[in-house]
């Protein structure tokens, strides 16, 4: 009796033990990741006197946003200096389509491989996923021939379409491999109610969709959004994404480099995918592992 | 003019060849069973009659008219699914009236069939809800709720009972048998299961690898099953078949245990090839009871001593399986009747519904 106490005992010991280490470890892990993050908030707070004689990590003796202001408004970029605002308009301009029709056209492409096969639609299928897998760098000179031919070269639509025809590869492999999860009696008892192939679509499929279309908006926008090297070769002067501008404010240097205000639009450019991930993260975990849909 | 007609109608995929030429025709208001055990066809018989399928070869027409090629859309069905295949993000509402709403009628007309078939369905207080929020019996209804509402000229129902537990199943039955008989609907009803098909049916349609085995009234099928695997699959616990030799047109005998039983059988023309030879006889559980009284000077009833080896209660009767020349025979007594393990017992055999099959092609003689 007493000999078996202390086995339990011993063996509650034991798991606190693990726990505090599993937490210990977690804890730690989650620290490496936040550090970088935490180093630039901190010194886009600073002014550059107090970065140059004090420590990385130490905390700001007088926050101030002016890094932030100059970073918005008046940092130069190249040969302008009107800040990354007017990138941050340009980036939303080709985002913002961009991820609407490619998501519409996965959507559309994972409902015809999924509930229309026709022959071949699986080597299709297979064909299209190969689009995941070719290196940006490998297309940019047949795009930009054709992007010339379009007489779309240097323009915001013609950076929206690469991004449209880069992005239906994943967003068809989001929405086909949640559609073939969709019980296909539903499609049948619709078709025999009348209704055809696109009125199926808006009535029936697409209102299950909210939760993989919450996936694929959270990764096209993150896609579009982070894309540099698309941006920079395909987008011309007038329509420069916000992280090539970033890129520019951080290497234009008239003088000494301005380490808060390279933090400070650092930050300001990641904002609105970090908001992404705070707002609709929880969403994007539910769509992912979202199953058959209850009561179909 | 026939309801449906199913002219010859073959499906294969690539070699393999899933029905075999079906030909059926079924009246106005008929209710029709297509039966077999799983992969036989009937499924896909039913897929191809809703034109969710295509054909390879024959025709389907409904109401006369040539569909073969038509859209499910096109050719006035409503079909109750399996899985009942309700539109999760619609209400019962919505469920009911999509078709309608699809087919154009007017807003009013819509309400006043909805409230109709909710009525008629007992699901009025369920018309705000999601499917999600009801239970299996209620999504049945729905489903049943659904096709109803169109009117169409055909309903055809896919196993629909098949997801729900014992007891609602018999009620459900119940409930749809009650409603052929109220609306006179035209219906096709895939099942695999016999005693549904049974209590249902106006005409069962036996199905087996693609083959249209027997086309017959329920009774037709039980008493006089075309072949031995129609008599087989009908009927729970299923018919007993031995071997045995026809002596002449009103005796048949069995050997085994080195003794000879001679069973009397009614006089029937078709046996006389037979005369001699070896058969199959097959008599159902039921035919095999305690001695009864009042059947014992009947004409075609025998009582026989058998050994009894095993007893199911089954509350209205008891199972007792005998050997018989070396081959179980399954008995369907009175539970009055005391039986005890391994002794012998005297078993009243009533051979006036004694069916012979021809043991080489398996067919009813």
């Amino acid at each position: 009796m007493s000999s078996h106490s202390l086995n339990n005992q011993q063996r509650s010991f034991v798991q606190k033990l693990l726990r505090v280490a599993l937490y210990t470890i977690l804890i730690f892990m989650a620290a490496v990741y936040l550090l970088p993050l935490f180093v630039m908030v901190l010194n886009s707070l600073k002014d550059m006197e107090e970065i140059r004689s004090g420590n990385l990590l130490a905390l700001p003796q007088d926050p101030s946003f002016a890094a932030w202001a100059k970073a918005w408004g008046s940092a130069c970029t190249g040969s302008t200096c009107e800040g990354i605002a007017p990138f941050f308009a340009n980036s939303f301009k080709i985002v913002i389509p961009a991820v609407i029709i490619s998501t519409l056209l996965g959507a559309l492409n994972g409902y015809v491989l999924s509930m229309w096969r026709f022959r071949g639609s699986e080597l299709f299928f297979g064909l299209l996923l190969f689009g995941c897998f070719i290196p940006f760098q490998v297309i940019l000179i047949p795009m930009a021939m054709t992007l010339g031919w379009l007489g779309l070269a240097s323009s915001a639509s013609g950076l929206i379409l690469v991004h449209v025809i880069y992005g239906i590869a994943f967003t068809t492999l989001f929405f086909r491999n949640y559609y073939i999860a969709l019980p296909r009696e539903l499609i049948s008892a619709a078709k025999i109610d009348g209704a055809g192939f696109f009125l199926i679509f808006w009535r029936i499929v697409l209102p299950l969709s909210p939760p993989i279309i919450v996936v694929t908006v959270i990764w096209q926008f993150t896609q579009v959004w982070n894309d540099f090297l698309f941006g920079v070769v395909f987008s011309g002067v007038d329509n420069l994404p916000i992280t090539v501008a970033l890129n520019n404010l951080v290497n234009t240097s008239f003088g000494g480099k301005e380490y808060n205000v390279d933090m400070a639009a650092a930050l300001l450019a990641a904002l609105p995918t970090i908001l992404v991930y705070i707002f609709a993260g929880k969403y994007f975990v539910r769509g992912l592992s979202a199953g058959a849909v209850k009561g179909a | 003019m026939a309801a449906l007609t199913i002219d010859n109608v073959k499906k294969s995929y690539g070699p393999t060849q899933v029905l075999k030429g079906i030909n059926i025709a079924i009246e106005k208001g008929e209710f029709l069973v297509l039966i077999g055990p799983s992969g036989c066809g009937k499924s896909t018989m039913m897929n191809s009659i809703a034109g969710l399928e295509s054909v390879t070869e024959g025709r389907i027409l409904i109401g006369g008219e040539d569909v073969t090629h038509a859209n499910p859309k096109d050719r006035d069905i409503a079909m109750v699914f399996q899985s009942y295949a309700l539109y999760p993000n619609m209400t019962v509402r919505g469920n009911i009236s999509f078709g309608l709403e699809v087919r154009k009628m007017p807003k009013a007309e819509r309400e006043v069939q909805v409230d109709k078939v909710a009525k008629l369905l007992q699901i009025e207080h369920l018309l705000d809800r999601k499917p999600a929020q009801l239970s299996g019996g209620q999504r049945q209804r729905v489903a049943m709720g659904r096709a109803l509402a169109r009117e169409p000229k055909i309903y055809l129902f896919d196993e629909p009972l098949s997801n729900l537990d014992a007891k609602l199943r018999v009620e459900m039955r119940a409930e749809i048998k009650k409603l052929h008989q109220r609306l006179g609907t035209t219906i096709v009803y895939v099942t695999h299961d016999q005693i549904e098909a049974m209590t249902l049916a106006d005409r069962i349609a036996v199905m087996k690898d693609g083959v249209l085995l027997q086309l017959a009234t329920p009774q037709q099928i039980y008493d006089t099953p075309a072949n031995i695997f129609v008599a087989g699959f009908m009927g729970s616990p299923a018919m007993n078949f031995i071997e045995a030799t026809l002596v002449n047109e009103s005796c048949v005998s069995i050997q085994g245990d080195g003794q000879i039983l001679e069973l009397p059988l009614l006089k029937n023309e078709s046996n006389q090839p037979y005369i001699g030879k070896k058969v199959i006889l097959g008599i159902r559980p039921e035919m095999i009871t305690e001695p009864l009284s009042h059947k014992q000077d009947e004409e075609c009833v025998k009582v026989v001593t058998l050994k009894a080896m095993l007893t199911e209660a089954m509350g209205a009767d008891t199972m007792v399986l005998t050997t018989l020349a070396d081959k179980e025979i399954s008995c369907r007594i009175n539970p009055s009747y005391k039986v005890s393990i391994g002794e012998q017992c005297e078993f009243m055999f009533d051979m006036s519904k004694a069916v012979l099959f021809d043991p080489e092609s398996e067919n009813l003689i």
